[in-house]
């Protein structure tokens, strides 16, 4: 079933993904991606009288982050005067989630707390295995070498192991939850699921608390161990060292300042909540063992609606990493330029998308004519990307480390591009099988990096090669793909051509640079291809514009995405930035200009974030609100760059007051 | 059940199917006004219901198959101008499938829908070929069904040991899900219940096992929210395996302690 995450949390070894009113929908460990362990955890209130689940509509929620962490707060009110504070964290150092439930009411109630969860350990529900360990109250759901266990404080007073879905149904936890009272069965095999209870008296107005701990292990024994100590710790103490644990890990970003925008409300303040919580958030789609990154939280693992999304795309990830290198984190391209160099086909290309660990995942491009080319384009341009800004020995190092596989990517792109546009493939969208702009501009940047890696090992001959090829890829899509409306075809699809318009020509600028501004015939292309894009794929949103994939998109509705609405606004802010001041007759118009048109498509993508600020693939179009894939990697570094651009045209403009 | 429903077959080229939704003042002969305006109009009346709204009012929704060349609309203004009319409202059933004065169609309390008895056990087909635990599911889908008719039962008339097995076979009858013949003891909780020309079982073709699953579900919902404990029913015998009729077993639930599953499937570990 498909549930999209409006809030996500976690450490290195977990992710956690909830809902808005705190329910669980993804428990990942060890991986990003595997295994997923829950299908249901959801806290619910007997009333004396009748159940109330804390996910039903009855409920309204409020929720959000705690600033600069990524600790959640949950707060549900019922129309009846029943209110819960939710207080969510994972320990930074075991895969613990730690919740804290305070439940208040106006009204006496005379009840029972219960904490429901239908656990799939194992990613199953086959062949599961639960038993509740009374004498230290421990409920543990077992399958191989996952164990998921719940513990609290106070301890549970009553509980069920019960069949998920069974025609023995009185055994159901959650049916056997009805009557306000648990049977207290002690263990049982197959498709189940557990509850754990608490007497819940309040008097009117009256508060009690709960703490439930959800840990993951990978053993019986360490997983008692693990729930032991941390039961004896208090929430304070857990609550503050995790609190720490984010704040020092953003402590470390490129600092923003942001001079000069005072013209627009809020928007300062906004764009450095903003440019927090994408950091906060990549974090948690890392895998720290292996550097590679989830596109997003899988939410669709049976592939009912597309194809999925926890697996890691080299083309998202080289964008994410330079992302996070511009922002202060270098290491991140570190680690998955290793990954990059196992993961590598035989041929030198890299494979449509990997499991995390490396494994080539489920796929739809296993030929050379449905591969996408421009995944192994875009890796060895990032490569190059990231060693131009080491130093010293380390950039030695990294060069040593990486130059047979830049020597394989770079002679695989030459193989499939003898005749300037590359062959036929699938598209960056995944739909089309063709020849793209999008991916020869990719081959273009691949290829130039690849040259001057090349230089940089003394290899000039490979360099010469490399780069000449570069040209005759970049003039052939000027020749066979521009067009005289003012912008790059989508591509060659069926040996014709397709003048659709397509976001994804950007790329031609930004982030590839086969087109550049400082010459003026491609700055007038730039500029044309901008207001193509604006003129053609605007959607009205969120009080602004969206821009939406292609026209006469047709996937989910065709709404607009947050990562082609960034694409302009990153387009507009890098050509404010990069306009050659001689050039222009009316440079600081046309700089003010592209620079608030640009802010406009930003705001749109913010406010098309969930109200815990995560950016999501997409928003609907009806709405405005996110939609699909809930946080998208790939947004959530476009958007650092747009803000750190963003910071550099304020600098810039302020120095400039400055000195005038 | 079929309040104002109602469901035509054939087709006739000659005439229309026309419902009107006439408000009348509850005088002595009002309604014979009203019929014999009908009457006079050879208006052929296919169908009609009369609900009580309040003391002074009522409401007469009646079907009629009227020649093509009337008016709907003029014949709805003729019959506002009686003197006990307030007010008419009027729809036509173009295509002669089903028709509904008042939409939605509601089934005990809530929103109820028309559907071949196929296309249901299509869905309960398709589970039992694809989905693990397709039999659980089934049950634990009509439990919530079952629940929720007790309590809607319960909620707008007395139910007792006197009339909560007629309850039920009434509203099987009604939907056309089955005929029942329940009994069971209300102090051991123990009984069975007969289908008779289950729409499951009918349908379904031939089986090696039961396969209404779903009503087993429903029959423990509806009893345990009358007795208000825990009760489980399962089909032993069905029409699909070749019986003559389907037979669910009802007993008390097994609660407490360890193995509940193995002491109501008998068997041994």
């Amino acid at each position: 079933m498909i549930r999209q995450p409006n809030v996500i949390l976690g450490n290195d070894e977990l992710l956690v993904t909830m809902g808005k009113k705190g329910d669980l929908l993804g428990f990942f460990y060890p991986r990003r991606d595997h295994a997923q362990h829950v299908d249901e955890s959801v806290a619910c209130i007997h009333t004396g009288e009748k159940l109330l689940w804390t996910n039903d509509s009855d409920w309204h929620s409020i929720q959000n982050y705690i600033e600069d962490t990524n600790i959640v707060s949950t707060k549900l009110y019922h129309d009846s005067g029943i209110r819960i504070s939710i207080l969510d964290l994972v320990h930074p150092d075991v895969p613990v989630l730690i919740r804290r439930f305070k439940v208040q009411s106006q009204k006496k109630i005379s009840g029972k707390f219960f904490y429901y969860s239908n656990f799939n350990v194992g990613e199953t529900s086959n062949k599961n295995s639960g038993f509740c360990d009374s004498d230290v109250r421990l409920l543990v759901q077992y399958r191989q070498n996952y164990y998921i266990g719940i513990q609290s404080l106070p301890e549970f007073a009553e509980w069920q192991i019960g069949k998920a879905m069974d025609t023995i149904w009185w055994t159901n936890s959650k049916y056997d939850m009805e009557d306000g009272k648990l049977q207290r069965n002690n263990e049982d095999i197959g498709n189940i699921n557990n509850a754990a209870g608490w007497d819940l008296e309040l008097e009117a107005n009256g508060a009690n608390e709960f703490v439930i701990l959800i840990g993951a292990a990978s053993s019986r024994s360490l997983l008692y161990k693990r729930m032991n100590e941390l039961s004896k710790m208090s929430l304070e103490h857990i609550f503050e060292k995790t609190r720490e644990y984010w704040v020092m890990w953003l402590s470390k970003k490129k600092v923003l300042k942001m001079p000069g925008l005072e013209g627009y409300e809020n928007l300062r303040q906004e764009l450095f909540s903003a440019y927090n919580r994408s950091l906060l958030t990549l974090y948690l789609l890392q895998d720290r063992e292996y550097g590679s990154f989830v596109a997003a939280p899988e939410f669709d693992a049976n592939f009912e609606k597309c194809g999925g999304y926890g697996f890691c795309w080299n083309r998202d990830t080289a964008e994410i990493v330079l992302a996070l290198k511009h922002s202060g984190y270098p290491e991140y391209c570190d680690m998955f330029f290793k990954w990059s160099i196992g993961t590598q086909l035989h041929d030198g290309s890299w494979f449509q998308r990997y499991w995390l660990n490396g494994d080539i995942a489920p796929s739809w491009g296993n030929f050379d004519y449905s591969t996408q080319i421009d995944q192994t384009g875009s890796t060895l341009y990032a490569m190059d990307i990231y060693y131009r800004i080491l130093e010293g020995l380390k950039k030695v190092e990294f060069l040593d480390g990486v130059w047979i596989s830049v020597l394989r990517a770079a002679e695989y792109l030459m193989k499939r591009t003898k005749s300037g546009l590359h062959e036929s493939c699938t598209d960056l969208w995944e739909t089309y099988h063709g020849i793209f702009t999008y991916t020869n501009a990719s081959i273009y940047a691949g290829l130039i990096g690849a040259s001057h890696l090349a230089e940089e090992n003394g290899e000039d001959g490979m360099a010469r090669r490399w780069r000449k090829r570069a040209e005759f890829v970049k003039q052939a899509t000027i020749d066979r793909l521009w067009l005289q409306e003012g912008y790059f075809a989508k591509g060659i699809i069926n040996d014709k051509l397709d003048k659709t318009v397509d976001a994804s020509i950007l790329s031609a600028y930004i982030p590839f640079g086969m087109l550049s501004p400082k010459d003026a015939v491609e700055k007038d292309m730039i500029q044309f291809m901008i207001e193509n894009i604006r003129k053609k794929l605007s959607v009205p949103v969120n009080q602004s514009y969206g821009i939406k994939r292609y026209e006469n998109d047709s996937y989910i509705e065709g709404n607009p995405w947050a990562v082609t609405t960034l694409w302009l606004s990153e387009a507009m802010f890098s050509l404010a930035l990069d306009l050659p001041r001689e050039a222009e007759e009316r440079y600081d118009e046309t700089v003010d200009k592209l620079t608030s048109e640009g802010i406009k498509y930003l705001k749109c993508v913010l406010a098309g974030a969930t109200s815990t600020g995560l950016l999501p693939e997409q928003m609907d179009k009806s709405t405005g609100k996110p939609a699909w894939a809930i946080p998208l990697g790939w947004s959530e570094s476009l958007m650092l760059d747009n803000i750190l651009l963003l910071d550099k045209i304020c600098a810039r403009k302020a120095g400039s007051e400055e000195q005038s | 059940m079929v309040r104002d429903l109602f469901t035509f077959a054939g087709f006739n080229e000659n005439t229309q199917i026309v419902w009107f939704k006439i408000i009348y003042s509850k005088e002595p002969g009002s309604l014979s006004l009203i019929t014999d305006f009908l009457e006079a109009e050879n208006a052929f009346i296919m169908f009609a219901h009369l609900d009580n709204l309040t003391q002074k009012a009522g409401e007469y929704s009646v079907f009629l198959e009227l020649k093509t060349d009337v008016d709907p609309e003029e014949f709805a203004r003729n019959i506002k101008d009686l003197n006990v009319v307030s007010e008419v409202e009027y729809g036509i059933s173009k295509y002669r499938m089903i028709t509904s004065v008042d939409f939605p169609l509601y089934v005990v309390g809530v929103r109820g829908v028309i559907a071949r008895a196929l296309t249901i056990v299509d869905i309960i087909k398709t589970l039992f070929q694809n989905a693990p635990h397709a039999e659980g599911l089934l049950t634990i889908s009509g439990l919530k069904g079952g629940i929720h008719s007790a309590k809607y039962f319960k909620s707008i008339m007395p139910l007792d040991d006197s009339n909560y097995g007629s309850v039920i076979a009434e509203l099987f009858r009604g939907v056309g899900w089955g005929i029942l013949e329940i009994e069971c003891d209300p102090k051991t909780y123990e009984g069975k219940v007969i289908v008779k020309d289950s729409f499951i079982a009918d349908m379904y073709g031939a089986a090696d096992q039961p396969v209404c699953a779903f009503m087993s579900g429903y029959f423990a919902g509806y009893l345990t929210e009358y007795f208000g404990k825990a009760i489980s029913v399962r089909e032993v015998s069905c029409k699909a395996t070749g019986k003559k009729f389907c037979e669910h077993i009802i007993s008390l639930a097994p609660s407490g302690g360890t193995g509940q599953e193995y002491q109501v499937r008998g068997d041994t570990r």
